[in-house]
């Protein structure tokens, strides 16, 4: 059976994912507490180029894959960002992770474009409160994404809102449910994830253990390898962790795919449910 | 000091984690393949059907492998397959013999001499092993036991130079076993 028939069926069955994510670097701006990769203004850049990127999308859709999903590091600190997401686009859905704080004038301009394409931004927001938000994120983050968020859904470019962590009370949840409301962002694209304890934040002490039997199987794609999950390639007192590495080759996507779906097929039924972070 | 980081059973990829055992140890060997881990799936399966015994035997595969590890200097698989050829049957004269020891007195058998000057020969690469050394060895092999031979000697040869480039450190129990025959 060839891979893509393999991934289809693998897919189809809900064994695999069918978004392949791409890691474009490891460096960021800010250097939020709960960071899974440590990114943060002048760390190792681990950049995977957008000629590898492109390919990598062009052999998924080949494959089966029926989306992407683009991360960091900061996503917009790559020069050519907005073009590199429209060369995505035109093969596949794209969904891209971004804090929203470098969004000038000038960049948002050069994202236009992805208003006609099937882009998706998803921008972190982890609080109502100001203060709650900027003490995990960083200093003025919160007015900065409060303003762009706007900017980006009158352009027509949809907005997902990612709160990361189980700080929110009750009454928290439902003040910042009416902030995104407030912005354009409708429920169905506010996301909640728990921190997973990798990275700064297990140096940090915080989040909930994630092993693989926890991640569902979503092939991930940086400078270093093929990883199980985009909370796989993670970074710890500046090493990168391997426990969740598939395979070193990242192209052809053949090979890192047909060794995912072999660990999947190795592990037992439902095995990632335990945690739900999807 | 090795010259690239072995990996530990709380950081071996997915593909690795067989090769690791229960205890979570690995030879240094696998600990640093597994910073490749689909090449390790591959090696260490080729690795572990050409050194087991086959068609030859083991006391004879471990005379071809530290024969062919000690002309190429390899300390790791030295170390290593000293121990190794003693659990296969070497006495300690025999593997001191087989790493060049001027004192040790050994006369081998006509098979296992014929065997030790055939590595020796292969170890003088790129030139052709001479038609005597290979007539000798043919008396004593059959012809696919000497392709199983020529296979081990070649994959020797090239883990010699993969640990020796990478400083590959013995294992703490193949040292421990050095030393204490030593200490005898």
């Amino acid at each position: 059976m060839s891979t893509a028939t393999a991934l289809g069926e693998a897919i189809e069955a809900g064994r695999v994912s069918d978004r392949l994510w791409l890691y474009s670097n490891y460096h960021c701006n800010l250097a939020c507490v709960y960071c899974l990769t440590e990114s943060a203004p002048g760390v190792p850049r681990r950049i995977l180029p957008a000629d590898q990127m492109v390919a990598a999308a062009e052999q998924a859709r080949e494959l089966g894959f029926r989306c992407l999903g683009v991360t960091g590091g900061e996503t917009f600190v790559i020069p050519g960002m907005p073009e590199i997401l429209a060369k995505l686009g035109r093969l596949l859905p794209v969904l891209v992770l971004t804090n929203a704080t470098l969004f000038t004038d000038r960049l948002l301009a050069r994202m236009r474009p992805l208003a006609d394409l099937p882009v998706t931004i998803q921008i972190s927001l982890d609080s109502a409160d100001p203060d709650v938000n900027d003490e995990l994120r960083a200093p003025r983050n919160f007015a900065r994404v409060i303003e762009a968020i706007p900017r980006v859904v009158a352009m027509g470019i949809p907005v997902r809102i990612a709160t990361t962590g189980d700080h929110n009370s009750a009454e928290q949840m439902e003040r910042l449910c009416a902030l995104h409301r407030s912005l354009g962002v409708p429920d169905e694209d506010h996301v909640v994830r728990p921190v997973v304890r990798r990275g700064r934040a297990a140096a940090n002490e915080m989040g909930v253990v994630a092993e693989a039997k926890d991640l569902f199987p979503e092939l991930t794609l940086t400078a270093d390898g093929a990883f199980w999950n985009p909370f796989a390639p993670t970074v710890r007192g500046g090493l990168l962790d391997t426990d969740l590495l598939v395979t070193r080759q990242k192209l052809p996507l053949e090979g890192p795919a047909a060794a995912l779906l072999r660990l999947a097929d190795a592990s037992p039924e439902g095995t990632d449910t335990t945690l739900n972070i999807r | 000091m090795t010259r690239v980081q072995p990996l530990t059973a709380d950081q071996a990829p997915l593909l690795a984690r067989p090769y690791y055992g229960p205890d979570g140890s690995a030879s240094a060997l696998t600990a640093t393949l597994a910073q490749v881990p689909e090449l390790l799936e591959v090696a260490m399966p080729f690795i572990g059907r050409v050194f087991a015994p086959g068609s030859v035997d083991l006391r004879t595969k471990e005379i071809v492998v530290l024969r062919v590890s000690a002309l190429n200097g390899c300390r790791y698989c030295v170390d290593t397959h000293t121990v190794a050829a003693w659990d296969a049957g070497l006495s300690a004269a025999e593997t001191r013999a087989l790493c060049g020891a001027a004192d040790a007195d050994i006369h081998w058998e006509e098979r296992e001499a014929a065997l030790v000057a055939w590595c020796d020969a292969f170890c003088a690469a790129p030139a052709p092993v001479e038609d005597a050394v290979a007539d000798a060895l043919g008396e004593h092999f059959a012809e696919h036991e000497t392709v199983e031979l020529a296979l081990l000697a070649g994959a020797t040869a090239m883990l010699n130079r993969f640990c020796t480039a990478l400083e590959l450190p013995a294992s703490e129990a193949t040292v421990r076993r050095l030393e204490e025959a030593a200490a005898r």
